[in-house]
Parts: C-alpha cells; structure tokens; sequence
C-alpha cells in the first residue's frame, strides 16, 4: 500500500469470510504468520470502519493519538483544524521537516480527513455541531470547559446528539479540587505528577524522564480503551457519555505497587538507577559493542543465567540464591558486578546467541540497547510490518511505525498520512451538507474554513 | 477565552465519585479468561475488570503468580508481595494445573463460556505444550477474541524462544537510547513497556470486542511490548528515515518546546515546561523578567530552542525554583498559565486530596486484606465509571465458586479434580501463595 489518497471502504458487514487461512493442521507460526500476514491486510475488514470521530486537539498530542488509534482500527476521523492548521503542525526537531509541517505531527496524523473551521465565528460552530450530530465520537484536548463555553461542549452536543461518545483531555482532568484554572498539558508535567519521573534516574541525581511523549501515548490509550468501552455500552443502551482523561493519571497507573507500597510500610519507592526494588539481576551491563540488557530474577532463571556466565557457583551463593536476597541492594550492586565482569568481555550478538543456544531450565532474558538506527537495521521489524517506508504524493518519502496490533480478521493500518489542513474540505462538506465548490469558495472567502 | 462559572460544578455532578457504584457498568456480562502471568497479561484482563468484564484468573495451584513474590522482605504484607494487587483487582482466582489433562479441560470448557482469552507465553506455548491455543480453543468456541501478549510477536526472527520483559523492549525498541543524557543508559524506573503494551493490547481486545458486536466474529489479536514501545516514540522513526540520524539524547529538555526542565526545590523536584509563546510571556512574568520575552534570543519558539537560549533559562529557572518550595512554583505558574508541577512521590500521590476526590488513588476496605490503597482506574466514564471492587486474592480462593457457578460441577467432582491435583489452592507455608496470618476464612463465597 502506498499512501495515495484512497477512499476508505464501505462498511462491509457480512462480507464474505476472506480469512487468509493457511494449512489448518500446519504448525502455529506458519499458520499465524499467514493469518496476519501485512500483504493481505488490505483484503480484510476494519474493526471500527462504521463509525465516526471528530478529532478536535488543537496543541494536543494526547488527543490527536487517541484519534490516530481509532483511525488505524478503521474509524473514518475528521481532523478540524483552525483555518491557520493546528498550532501542532509546528511541533518537530529542528533542522528537519516534512512538506513544511513538524516530524511530531506528520509521524502521527495520519488516516485523517482535514478539514478546517473557525469555531470562533457563528457558521464554523453550526457545521460542527452538524457533524457532532452525526458523529460517534468526539475528542478534544482543549482547557476544560473552553469548548463548553462555545456552546460546543458535552452538555450541548448531548443534547444533539444523545449517543455521542465525548473523550476530553486534560492533565488534571474535568473534575476534582485542582481542575479549576489548570495550566496547559505537557508531557513532562505530565510524567511528573504521574510519579514516574521520580522513579527515573540516578538516586543522587535529578530525575529524568522517559525520551519520547510518552504521556500522550499512554493517555490515548486510555482514551481509546474507554471510548470502545462506551462503545459497547451504547450497543446496549442506546446512549452515549464523557470520558475524561488525564495524561498524568494514565501513567500514574501504570505505576505499579507504588502507592500501596507507601501505605502498607510508609516506604517511598525512589530512583534506583540501574537497580532494582522488586527483581534482580533486571539491568543493563556493559557488552563489547555498547550495552546490552540482561534479566534472569526467579530462581530457575537466575540460575540458567549463572550457567551461561560459566558461574554455576553464583547459583549458590548465599548472596544471591534467593528472590529476596538478590533484591538486597548491596546484594544487586554485588550481582551487577559479577554480570558486567562477564559481559564486557563479548559482543551482544555473541551473548544473545549463547543464550538462545542454552538448553534450561530457566529462561534469560538479554537484548541490545539499541540506537534508533540498530534497530532500524534489524530484519525482524520489517518482516513483520512494525515499520515501513512510503513514498507519499503530498508529503514524499517516509519513514513510519505502524499500528501496534495484529489482528487475524481486522487488521489495523495506515491508508495515508498526513495531509495539509482542509485538505478534505470539500470532501467533508460535500458528503455531511451537500455543500458543491462555489459554497466552499463562499465559506473559505468568509473566513469560515 | 471564557469558560462558563457552573461548568466545574457541572463536569463534578456528572462524575460524581460517591456515585460511582450505583452506576452500571461498561463491560458487564462479559467473561474474561486470564491465564496470563506477571503484569503483561495480567494487566490487560485487570483493565477490562475495571470496566466491568468478570475476569477469571488461572494460576498453577501451590505458589500461584510470581508477582506473589517479588521484591526483598520490605515488599511482604500480609502473607504476599504488595507487587501483586495492581495487576489483579476484583478478580476470581482459580488454580488449575494446565500440565494436567483433566486441567486443560477445564480451561477448555471456561473457554467456551468466556468471550475473551489472554495469554503472555512465548509464543505457540498454549498449543504445542497444553492443546490450548488459538485453533483449539475457537473449536469449542467461534465467537473467541484471543489475546496473546509477547515481546517480540508470534512471528519473525525474534520470536522463536526468546523471552522478553519490560527492561528487554526498552533497550531494543530504541527507546533508552533517546532517553537521560550521557553515555550510562537509564533505565525507566517502572515496567513501562509491561503497562503501555498491556493498555494497548485491552484497546485491540476491544476492537475486536466491537467487530463481534457488530458480526458475531471472534479473532486472534496480539501485541507485542517490543513493538509497543517502537509504536510509543513519536517522530524518532520519521526523523532517522529523513536523515539516516539517531535522535539525540536531551535528557529532561524537549526538542520541540523550550525552556523545559527539571529543577530542584528546597523540598524536592519540580517540572517546568513553556511551549507557546503566551506560556513563555508568563514565565518571564513568574521570573519578574517580563522583558525577557522581547529578547532576541527568546522572543521565538525557535530562538528558545537554541543551545545558547536553552542554556540561560535553564540558569534562570534552576536559581528561581531553589529558593521555592514545589508548591510555590507550582501556585506562581499557576498563575501566569505556565505548566508546573511538583514531581510526586508515592506520598504525594496518597496524601492528594485531589486524586482522591478522582478516585485516581482509590481507598477501599478488602475483606481479607482490609484497608486498601491503590490507584484507581485512569480514564473516568461518566455513564458507566470504572472501577475497584476488591484486592487479589490467595491462589485458588474462587475454586468453588467458579467451578459450580460456570461449569456446574459438584462436591464430589471437585473433590476428584483435587486429589488428581487437576485443581488445587495455596500450598500451605508458601510466601506469597495463601491468606495473611490469622485469617479466618472473611471474604469467601462458597
């Protein structure tokens, strides 16, 4: 598939069964290789393809991803933009871009149709509450209660439209004691509300949060999970409702036993660098070629480890023979050591293969640190459709990560990627208000679009 | 920009936490068959409980899932690793011997009365070890989704007997290569790669989940935390296709939006972060600098991201936030629109009169592990709210209930599949497998 602007099917319920089958007594990987297989995808179903979405994130990122998400499982989504574009389009590194607009915002806004309005004129609001009144869903990463204020928020689109699905989000989210006047979402504020950039990082040291926006992918994960939540719950009920959600609170909870941790033993779990409170050895060692990450923490494990290393002795060890004593943490620094003395002498390809070659019992767990680019070099990736190159009309050569499921009848993927802001508009405006090129040319010249 | 007086009271009538229970809820009448282990599994069964599925848990009788154990003596609570609870909440716990073929038919026969099943075993383990896998289990039932959570997927060169955790898809994934400054990788403090990939892998469940509405068609769905992660790094992948490069390490500063950073208090770190040019007029404003905004070298996003510009208001922030409490900055930006945020600690986060009223740390009494304090569900649905019913219980607790309930089996047949060793509970004396000391038998069902 290359990423021409092609039409998204019709729905096709009842469609004919067109799984790829392979030989039905065949061994599982052959017959699941076959049955995702990223070649057939483009024969199969979408999950989501009868419903939907507005996408409303302006400046968001959290918002904008939970929209990509359910436009990768098949969702038609409207992308309305301001008649400038989303602030986002200029959100990149420097020194690179893609037909003018921000890498952050090409690598995600993709599967879209783009429209724009200007919602703060009378005749933007009325054709966005038209499509609101159509819409499955609605997300928006807006101030909480600025789109309410506009007459566009849930408890008017309800009103309109009972079974909408409205997903806001936020950082402190729509409701409790600080969502009143709260500052604008970031990631990084996010991580730190969250928790976790308190556990990142050296103890001595300041905290150090996670490289990419991570926030806004675990927020729109959360989103979507609730959106298809609700979704279900409408097949029953008939009726829609809000989600809000926070991008602190999603990987907050992700957090573990931290919390409860404090509540039963009053301990605040901190940084620990590269050791651990629960499991150990979980670290990175020095390897020939750089660093490598190493894991072997239940016994039998731990054990096939020391085996590997030529240490079986460590096995033994009063030190390290249990879960409990290899979580000491003078025990761990101990361990890392004797790992790192070991591993520093041979390349991870050589590490790896001994593992793999290791008969058990116990299973170790070691892998590179890869830079973007080693990974980009390994085969696996590309055999399996996790990344791909397209050569787009409008935005040309690309470089993308693709949907992160497989799924043997309805496969997610990407149709195209991003396009300019109102590409789609007379598209959009054609298909929900029959709207021809010279009433376009009207709004666009009001100032509309 | 207005925003209307009565919209707070308004969205807080609407999610009103004190009414969360008498609310339906999303998933209800939807059975999940957990057979998952650690917390890239477990994970993905615990978030749809939250919405409502009933989620069976199947776990080998005697210890029981190895979260059960993890951590040094200051993790054990009650009999068990508090590492355990957040993967497993309000679940039925059964132990069932999956070596066993009088187990595996169990499994079969729960199979064929739940909608969703999920696994994290290396791949093609259920079918060639146990007959439990993908094609065997849509026999006794068509209208499966099948969850199959690992590392590197069920195909591809990486997937043949090589095991993954949450610190293995970090490294690959690139993903610790963009993350900290400096040579020495850092490792993300909690099991990142476990959670996302277990969130996302409940998203497909529920796609699927939407695709049988809407046609009556079960299907296999994975997700692999490798690919996960991969999936998780914005623009690095786009940027090295455009120039062949490696994104750089920048540690608590951000590519796209500066100043950023983070910076200690005279109780602790505080986060600070000015991406559009109003956010930055405030910050002036919080410094008492205004002019600064009409600087050269700082009157543009992209002046502020240079190195020089990065420099000296990083200098400016660090002196600034040092003679503050994070409270302070927090309320001084608060003020001029600027996002600033304390960098919380587990105490923080239990003390929060604000998570609280969210139900984001959730405080509920277990009748077997009494006072609980956990996070709470993430996203908040205001028709039908997740939620927390009760804590993870002892291996085995729900035997009974499950197997009269659900497969109609009696005493005598349940006696039997006990001493064939099919099913079993909590070995006794085993850490981490049974009840707190003193129990005396609160919470069970039948």
């Amino acid at each position: 598939m290359t990423g021409g602007a092609s039409v998204p099917r019709a729905a096709r319920v009842g469609e004919r069964e067109g799984h790829v089958e392979a030989h039905a007594d065949g061994r599982w990987e052959e017959w699941i290789r076959a049955a995702e297989d990223p070649g057939g995808v483009a024969d199969k179903p979408e999950a989501l393809d009868d419903l939907m979405v507005l996408d409303l994130s302006h400046g968001h990122y959290g918002a904008l991803l939970t929209a990509t998400y359910l436009a990768e499982l098949g969702a038609e989504v409207i992308k309305v933009e301001p008649p400038e574009g989303d602030p986002a389009r200029g959100w990149g590194p420097a020194g690179a871009s893609a037909g003018g607009d921000g890498l952050a915002f090409v690598a995600e806004a993709r599967n879209r149709y783009h429209l724009t309005l200007d919602l703060s004129k009378r005749e933007g609001r009325r054709l966005l509450k038209g499509l609101a009144a159509r819409a499955d869903v609605l997300i928006e990463g807006f101030a909480p209660g600025h789109l309410d204020g506009l007459g566009l928020g849930y408890r008017r689109l309800s009103a309109l439209n009972p079974r909408l699905v409205y997903v806001a989000c936020s950082a402190y989210g729509q409701f409790g004691p600080l969502a009143k006047h709260q500052p604008p979402e970031h990631d990084l504020t996010d991580q730190a509300l969250s928790g976790l950039l308190h556990l990142t990082g050296d103890p001595e040291a300041a905290p150090v949060k996670v490289g990419s926006w991570i926030s806004a992918y675990g927020q729109a994960a959360w989103g979507a999970l609730g959106t298809l939540a609700a979704l279900h719950w409408r097949e029953r009920s008939g009726r829609g409702q809000m989600i809000d959600v926070s991008g602190a609170e999603a990987l907050m909870r992700y957090l573990e036993y931290s919390v409860l941790l404090y509540h039963a033993s009053g301990a605040i779990r901190g940084r620990t660098g590269l050791y651990e409170l629960a499991v150990f050895p979980y670290t990175f060692v020095p390897v020939k070629d750089g660093w490598a990450f190493v894991a072997g923490y239940t016994d039998p494990n731990f054990r096939a480890l020391c085996r590997v290393m030529g240490r079986p002795e460590l096995g033994d060890d009063p030190r390290f023979n249990s879960t409990i004593q290899r979580t000491t943490m003078e025990n761990e620094i101990a361990l890392r050591e004797e790992i790192s003395r070991w591993s520093v002498n041979y390349t991870s390809a050589e590490i790896l293969e001994r593992v793999l070659a290791d008969p058990g019992p116990g299973v170790i767990v070691f892998g590179p640190m890869n830079a973007p680019t080693a990974t980009l070099a390994e085969p696996h990736w590309w055999e399996r459709g996790c990344l791909r190159r397209l050569s787009d009309p409008v935005y040309g050569e690309l470089l993308l990560q693709m949907p992160a499921w497989r799924m043997t009848r309805t496969p997610p993927r990407l149709k195209w990627p991003c396009r300019p802001a109102g590409y789609h508009n007379g598209l959009i405006l054609q298909k929900y208000f029959g709207m021809g090129p010279s009433q376009a040319a009207g709004l666009a010249a009001d100032g509309i679009l | 920009m207005t925003i209307p007086k009565d919209y707070f009271d308004w969205a807080a009538r609407l999610f009103d936490p004190a009414r969360i229970h008498e609310k339906p809820e999303a998933l209800a009448g939807i059975r999940v068959l957990d057979l998952s282990v650690i917390y890239f599994g477990p994970a993905t069964g615990d978030f749809l409980g939250e919405m409502g599925a009933e989620v069976i848990k199947v776990e080998m009788p005697g210890q029981g899932d190895v979260t059960r154990i993890l951590g040094n003596a200051s993790f054990f609570w009650k009999n068990v690793s508090v590492a355990f609870f957040c993967a497993n909440h309000s679940k039925y716990h059964v132990g069932i011997d999956m070596h066993r073929p009088e187990g595996q038919e169990l499994i079969r026969q729960l199979a064929a009365r739940s909608d969703i099943v999920i696994e994290n075993y290396k791949a093609g383990t259920l079918e060639e070890k146990f007959g439990l896998g993908y094609r065997q289990l849509r026999e006794v039932n068509p209208r499966l989704i099948y969850v199959a959570n690992t590392g590197f997927g069920q195909w591809g060169p990486f997937s043949k007997g090589r095991a993954s955790y949450d610190g293995l898809a970090q490294a690959v994934s690139g993903l610790t290569a963009i993350t900290g400054e400096g040579e020495v990788p850092t490792k993300i403090g909690n099991y990142l790669g476990d959670w996302f990939g277990a969130s996302m892998s409940a998203v497909g469940a529920l796609a699927a989940l939407r695709w049988r509405d809407r046609t009556g068609e079960g299907q296999f769905v994975e997700m692999a935390q490798c690919e996960g992660l991969v999936r998780a790094m914005d623009w690095t992948w786009l940027y090295a296709g455009l120039t062949g490069r490696d994104r750089q390490k920048v540690g608590n500063g951000d590519h796209v939006f500066a100043p950023s950073g983070v910076y200690r208090c005279t109780d602790g770190y505080v986060a600070v972060v000015a991406g559009t040019d109003r956010e930055f007029r405030g910050l002036c404003r919080m410094l008492g600098e205004p002019a600064l905004a009409r600087q050269e070298r700082f009157a543009t996003a992209a002046a502020r991201r240079e190195r020089p510009s990065v420099a000296a208001l990083d200098a400016k922030l660090a002196a600034w936030c040092r003679a503050r409490s994070r409270k302070q900055v927090e309320a001084a930006a608060r003020k001029v629109g600027v996002a600033a945020a304390s960098v919380m600690t587990a105490r923080d986060h239990a003390e929060s009169q604000h998570l609280r009223a969210r139900r984001s740390v959730w405080e509920y009494e277990d009748p077997v592990y009494g006072t609980m304090v956990e996070y709470g569900p993430a996203p908040k649905l205001s028709a039908t709210p997740p939620r927390i019913k009760w804590a993870g219980k002892p291996v085995g607790f729900h035997n009974e209930l499950v197997l009269k309930r659900i497969l109609g089996l009696d005493d005598a047949r349940i006696k039997e599949l006990e001493a064939a060793g099919a099913i079993g509970r909590w070995a006794e004396g085993r850490r981490g497998a049974g009840p707190p000391e003193g129990w005396k038998g609160e919470g069970r069902l039948v």
